[in-house]
């Protein structure tokens, strides 16, 4: 069965480039427009990976990870982080919530696809 | 660097202190004795361990320091160099400024320019005592290896050391996909995994990762690239790559860093590729074989060497590892560390304990069983000796605290110019963990007001016909179940009319009031206090003295001064034994019971009706002395009978002395304090709660609080 990815990001045009990406290889996606999207969709379905995006309205992606990652049933589940700028204070922030993983925008879809199989065996 | 640096950097930080510590004392040692070989060593060995494990963590900067002193170091040791005074301040300096590059690390801040150009200054200072390049060369040199292979690994893959972090499943990490993508950079021809770190099933958690890897890799790959695949685990793994035909000094290297201790030389070996299995099993077979024709078998490691299956050098960093493993291990053996959090709940449990035997002992009176109240009292004999146990489990010798003085004494007598001996007695008196940690500060405070405003320099000295040399001793002892610790100094003592002036202006006394030296003396501890004409840059900022005796004060001890002009003074802090079980005195207000802690309690007396009793106040002639009183049942709005006969219990606290007024007089009680609940907290008055054996509770009373609200309430009385 394929695994499913969950990608949260504000840009409507990250997420298709992310999805189609990803799809391509062989994987379903999920995506939601923010944070507070992105938690309704954490209803029990199993998800293998939540790439995120930091700045978005509603609720930034920090915030969502440390929600998503007090939820037993998603404690495990890896996050890569789209920073901006490879802002350092960012992504130790991001590393605080438990995001450990990031790639920096902008990116080629072959390196979001480098970074997420070396997370997630396919 | 990241602050998320795990357990591993924690426990480097805690034993590097400790190091630093141990370095220290050996340094101290040294000054007085400068041929005590046992002392360079132990200060040798700790410069090496610390480089060693900083290296292990990518600790650039405390690794280049640390490697400079050590090597000067080595030359005291290997007797090229002798051990000046200045060159004992020196090892001191780089022993301060390793510590400051661990807390910059502990910290996570940058390095500051000051910090560098210390860091600066001391290395070449270090430099000229290395005078011309070091004859011998420190171990990890390119010298070539004589054996097969010419120095190098005759292998041509990469050799790849992964340790995960116990926390990489928890950060949604999968270290199977790590090692999957690693093989997509190339081919791994060899995978041994390490669970020596996997705790028993009982103690190990399952979102723990506990495995290492040694990886040999063949790849055209570079090392960023290797070293990439890991980068989102960088962080919470040990990670070392070595690149093909690495040289042998750098799998020397990597046997050091290597955290396993307690697998085998040939297993090390085996475990960091620089040799097989199949070569470690012929060679264990041939050794085998060998030491059934021979009395002694041969080392495994010269087998291994005779055979060209690995340098010599190898199996000496292999030993020595071996060796130190060994040593550690028989050292734990004989301590056990405990965390103390298990220490104060079982503290807990036995006051439990005392509490639940108390109720037997109770029952047992109450139903006038004889058979039942001997046994009774078996038990409660070996209650208390459990009790005692435990509670000397939590005791740690003062001793130690002391020594930390010897360092400030010696440096602050250096900053000011005088010249003072560091006199220490009863280091080995015990005392509770935690009122150990507490007081450090106090004391410190304490010493260097003595060093500073108490003792004279050393042409004042000599002209009043002492000893140029001042004499500052630090004692502690036992008495009456509490511990006392003296600051001495025999120096100029405390002078009564300067002090008397100065609270005159601030205040605080009348002119016309006539004061005891105790009371003069007491006077220093009031806030903004000080009578230091200047202020120097050690103590005599004015701020200080009273927060002594309020730490002191909260670790329900007193501090009390002796001091004669010209001759010296004495603080004297006295503490309990410990925070936990005190001795206390039970008395009955309406329908509850209080308990205040025993040594407080002077006297108790009946309250005569005749007492006088003013609106709003009471106070009692106590022998011509005015008395104030506290009514403990109106202070807490107590309703219920009123006794015909009320007590008045003295009690006394840093001094002050105030009449409790209480029902009944219940006598001595062995009282386990409970902290109050959160909610309590505020409450003023009370600073606990105990638990009787009929299982009542009594609330301790907070006596100095008490007394406040009582002078408070009589003094306005007075006035009116």
């Amino acid at each position: 069965m394929a695994k499913t990815i969950l990608i949260v990001d504000d840009s409507a045009s990250v997420r298709q480039v992310v999805g189609l990406t990803l799809k391509g290889a062989g994987y379903d996606v999920v995506d939601a427009v923010d944070g507070k999207d992105a938690l309704t969709k954490l209803d029990g379905r199993k998800l293998h990976l939540v790439i995120s995006d930091v700045n978005m309205p509603n609720m930034d992606g920090i915030s969502f990870v440390k929600e998503m990652k007090a939820k037993p049933a998603y404690k495990f589940t890896p996050v890569i982080m789209l920073t901006t700028e490879g802002s350092e204070a960012k992504k130790r922030d991001g590393q605080m919530a438990g995001a450990k993983a990031w790639v920096v925008k902008p990116f080629q879809p072959a390196q979001m696809l480098d970074a997420v199989s070396k997370l997630i065996l396919p | 660097m990241s602050l998320d640096l795990g357990d591993a950097l924690q426990t480097f930080f805690a034993e590097s202190r400790s190091l630093l510590q141990e370095m220290e004392e050996g340094l101290l040692r040294l000054e007085t004795a400068p041929d005590d070989a046992e002392a360079v060593n132990a200060v040798f060995r700790a410069a090496h361990t610390i480089k060693g494990s900083s290296g292990l963590f990518g600790l650039d900067d405390i690794v280049a320091f640390t490697h400079k002193a050590e090597n000067v170091l080595d030359r005291v040791r290997n007797n090229e160099l002798a051990l000046t005074e200045d060159l004992v301040g020196l090892f001191l300096g780089c022993r301060d400024h390793i510590e400051r590059l661990l807390d910059i690390t502990a910290d996570g801040v940058e390095m500051d320019a000051a910090t560098r150009q210390q860091g600066e200054a001391l290395a070449s200072q270090l430099g000229q005592y290395m005078g011309q390049p070091a004859p011998t060369l420190p171990a990890e040199t390119n010298e070539p290896v004589q054996s097969v292979g010419g120095g190098r690994v005759a292998d041509d893959t990469w050799h790849i050391s992964l340790r995960f972090g116990q926390d990489v499943l928890k950060n949604g990490m999968d270290p199977l996909s790590f090692l999957r993508y690693l093989g997509t950079l190339g081919e791994i021809v060899h995978l041994t995994t390490l669970d020596d770190a996997l705790p028993g099933a009982r103690e190990m958690d399952p979102e723990c990762c506990y495995l290492g890897f040694e990886i040999r890799l063949s790849t055209e790959a570079d090392k960023a690239r290797i070293e990439g695949v890991f980068e989102f685990v960088r962080d919470d793994c040990q990670l070392h790559i070595l690149p093909p035909g690495s040289r042998v000094a750098d799998y020397i290297d990597l046997i050091e860093a290597l955290p396993e201790n307690n697998i085998r030389l040939g297993e090390i070996l085996v475990a960091c590729g620089a040799m097989t299995q199949r070569e470690l099993d012929e060679s264990l077979a041939l050794q085998a074989c060998e030491s059934a024709r021979q009395e002694s078998p041969q080392p495994l490691g010269e087998i291994l060497v005779k055979r060209q299956i690995v340098q010599p050098e190898l199996v000496d960093a292999a030993l020595t590892k071996q060796k130190e493993a060994r040593h550690r291990q028989a050292q734990e053996a004989r301590f056990v560390r405990v965390h103390a959090d298990k220490l104060d709940s079982l503290i807990n449990l036995v006051g439990e304990l005392v509490i639940a035997g108390a109720g037997v002992g109770l029952m047992a009176a109450r139903n006038k069983d004889g058979a039942m109240m001997e046994s009774v009292s078996g038990m409660a004999r070996l209650v208390e000796d459990i009790r005692d146990g435990a509670m000397r489990l939590r005791m740690v010798e003062i001793g130690e605290t002391f020594n930390r003085f010897r360092r400030v004494v010696r440096d602050v007598s250096k900053e000011i110019g005088k010249d003072i001996e560091l006199v220490i007695g009863g280091a080995e008196t015990e005392l509770d963990k935690t009122v150990v940690e507490k007081i450090g500060d106090p004391l410190t405070h304490l010493v260097r007001n003595a060093m500073d405003h108490g003792i004279e320099s050393a042409d004042v000295r000599l002209a009043r016909g002492k000893p140029a040399k001042g004499t500052l001793q630090l004692n502690a002892y036992h008495e009456s179940g509490g511990i006392v610790i003296e600051v001495v100094d025999d120096g100029g003592g405390l002078n009564r009319e300067r002090i008397l002036a100065k609270a005159r202006d601030k205040g605080l006394i009348q002119a016309g009031d006539n004061l005891a030296d105790r009371d003069v003396w007491n006077l220093i501890f009031e806030p903004g206090f000080s009578t230091a004409e200047q202020v120097s840059n050690l103590s005599g900022r004015g701020v200080g003295m009273d927060v002594v005796r309020r730490n002191i004060e909260a670790l329900r001890g007193t501090v009390e001064i002796g001091s004669r002009e010209g001759v010296g003074s004495t603080f004297r802090i006295r503490l309990p034994l410990t925070l936990a079980i005190i001795d206390g005195f039970l008395m009955g207000v309406a329908e509850s019971h209080y308990v205040v802690p025993l040594d407080m309690v002077l006297e108790c007396v009946e309250l005569s009706a005749s007492a006088s009793r003013n609106e709003g106040c009471d106070y009692l002639n106590l022998r011509g002395e005015v008395l104030p009183l506290l009514r403990v049942k109106e202070h807490f709005n107590l309703k219920g009978r009123s006794s015909r006969r009320e007590n008045v219990v003295v009690v006394t606290a840093a001094g002050r002395k105030a009449g409790l007024v209480v029902d009944e007089l219940k006598g001595e009680f062995q009282a386990v304090i409970k902290p109050l609940g959160t909610l309590f907290e505020r409450i003023r008055g009370i600073s606990g709660s105990t638990i009787l054996g009929s299982g009542e509770v009594a609330l301790v009373l907070d006596v100095p609080a008490l007394q406040d609200e009582a002078a408070r309430a009589g003094s306005s009385g007075v006035m009116v």
